[in-house]
């Protein structure tokens, strides 16, 4: 404890007060009242075609689960968010446990394994677009080559290839959570499950994984909540079609308020999306404390 | 012999997954090189290393790219300063001088988990009431929202770590809480503030959600830029390849810098879908 006089006590109080005000007003200004509005506008018939702005109290909502529109971005999102949360889940530990040893060139090729997380996911929505398209992208060439003429986006192929794709973009992101992890285990038993011969998936299953399971599930966590906000690289790729095949709820949210102009929508919408990952929250905060005590 | 064969093939394996991952920006690396020419024959053709594309990205061909970089630079460093300016007194005031509490670390964890999405109407209709909508500032104040429990986060556990005693000593002798934060704990904050900043930049630079939302012509930055260029005309793929390739620079050269901080910073949370 600071030994303090009673001056310098209030001093110090006010000095909390002084410094914490940009934070407070930032909050308040910000945070607070966009969160108030975007949960009163969910209550309100808000378009961009008509500003009177009348009250319809819970006609958004009905509206909402009335309609397939938004059940179907609902599910789409989940069941991709769960797929590609599993597939990167596994190959970032797959990765990690194949980078936990020494190697030459382990420090330039773990910088290279990180470079995808720093690229924007729109840039990179980009850079797909010129790697799959049928006139110039390399895969259709490759598959030409191969005698494939197929067209990647059709509607029976899309979704597998948004999975591919960002199992491509995030298992660098699963593998870095994991691989940081496993840094503070005995690296004898890690070792173990690298060794060839018999028993080594029985160590890895029995041994390795249960040992993990705590840096397993904080990455199975991170990017389930990331993957639940899917938004840049798909809109950028197929902006949720074809039809509304691949909307993800943060795609109708965004068509339904910048599309179609319906602010209340929307905003129902979203705040149904919120109070879903609600209570969540708690356990983040347990998850970051801990975090944060670790460094201390 | 065998042990060293072993090694060998990790960094092979290491290598290649390596490889794989990073196809989409070598590719686009690739096609920013070549010629229109080689670019229309076929996915590998090629005759010859042309900058053209750059100089085109750079504003040899009239586009707006300049402008779109200067709007990213200007976001992201403003992006960077008011993160700082809010968090660090804020932060300092929350773990040292009793100023909120606990609440303050866990709203801010608590904000991590909520999908920015949410905040597209409401900073919609904000900035337009404001008069801001497709100003640079209204991008800037939408980002420091997206990256203050970062920062929160990081900050937070930063200042705890700083030993109370060299501020007890720095007290003793008259100096007042602003004076110690400024002269005493700041400087050894260094790294702290730095990877925040660091980190700040890059995922202010990334953002694509609110610029969509928020910018329309005049503020838009690069990210935005390029996809609205590629929907657009769809046809100027060198330029655009070269464009691209640009942008993803200055993220990934800070990258390689502050790498020690990445795990860190990236498992607190600012990853933007």
């Amino acid at each position: 404890m600071i030994p303090t006089t009673s001056t310098s006590g209030t001093q110090r109080r006010r000095a909390g007060w002084v410094l914490g005000s940009p934070l407070l007003l930032f909050a308040l200004l910000f945070v607070a009242y966009p969160v108030y509005q975007g949960i009163q506008t969910g209550f309100f018939g808000l378009t961009l075609q008509d500003p009177t702005v009348p009250f319809v109290g819970l006609a958004n909502y009905a509206k909402l689960f009335a309609s397939s529109g938004f059940l179907d971005a609902s599910r789409f999102t989940l069941g991709f968010a769960a797929v590609v949360t599993v597939l990167e889940t596994v190959l970032g530990l797959g990765l990690a446990l194949l980078v936990n040893r020494a190697f030459p060139g382990k420090k330039l090729l773990f910088t290279l394994l990180l470079l995808p997380i720093m690229i924007a996911p729109a840039l990179l929505g980009v850079m797909f677009r010129l790697l799959l398209n049928g006139d110039i992208g390399l895969v259709p060439g490759l598959l030409h080559g191969l005698g494939l003429d197929i067209s990647l986006f059709a509607p029976d192929r899309v979704v597998p290839l948004l999975v591919l794709l960002d199992v491509l973009q995030w298992t660098p992101f699963t593998f870095l959570v994991i691989y940081a992890g496993m840094q503070s285990f005995p690296t004898e038993v890690l070792e173990a499950a690298a060794i060839d011969g018999a028993g080594r998936w029985r160590t890895l299953v029995s041994i390795v994984v249960p040992l993990l399971m705590p840096v397993i599930s904080a990455a199975v966590f991170l990017r389930l909540i990331d993957a639940i906000r899917t938004f840049d690289v798909i809109y950028v790729l197929t902006a949720g079609g074809p039809g509304t095949m691949t909307t993800t709820l943060s795609i109708y949210v965004y068509k339904a308020a910048f599309e179609s102009g319906n602010f209340g929508l929307a905003a129902a919408a979203s705040t149904i999306v919120m109070v879903v990952l609600l209570p969540f929250v708690p356990l983040l905060v347990r998850r970051v404390a801990r975090t944060a005590e670790d460094q201390a | 012999m065998i042990r060293r064969h072993r090694l060998w093939g990790t960094t092979i394996a290491v290598a290649l997954v390596a490889l794989l991952i990073n196809v989409p920006w070598l590719n686009a690396l690739f096609v920013s090189l070549r010629s229109d020419a080689d670019i229309s024959t076929g996915p590998i053709t090629i005759s010859g290393v042309t900058g053209s594309h750059y100089a085109n990205a750079l504003g040899a061909a009239g586009y707006d790219f300049p402008r779109f970089f200067l709007n990213s630079l200007l976001i992201a460093l403003g992006t960077v300063a008011l993160v700082l300016f809010i968090a660090v007194p804020s932060i300092y005031a929350t773990v040292r001088l009793g100023f909120g509490g606990r609440w303050i670390m866990s709203t801010a964890s608590g904000l991590r988990l909520l999908p920015a999405i949410f905040f597209a109407v409401p900073y919609f209709l904000l900035m337009a009431n404001l008069g801001l909508l497709d100003t640079v500032p209204a991008l800037v104040v939408a980002n420091t929202f997206l990256n203050l429990p970062l920062a929160v986060i990081l900050l937070g556990a930063g200042f705890r770590d700083v030993p109370v005693e060299v501020e007890e000593a720095a007290q003793v002798d008259g100096a007042s809480p602003y004076r110690i934060l400024v002269a005493v704990v700041m400087p050894m904050l260094a790294p702290t503030l730095v990877a925040v900043a660091v980190l700040v930049f890059i995922f202010s630079w990334n953002d694509y959600l609110f610029a969509l939302v928020l910018a329309s012509s005049r503020a838009t930055p690069i990210t935005l830029g390029a996809a609205n260029f590629v929907t657009s005309t769809g046809i100027r793929w060198g330029d655009i390849s070269a464009a691209t390739v640009l942008s993803t620079l200055p993220p990934a050269l800070f990258a390689v810098f502050a790498q020690r901080y990445l795990v860190n910073g990236l498992s607190a949370g600012a990853v933007k879908g």
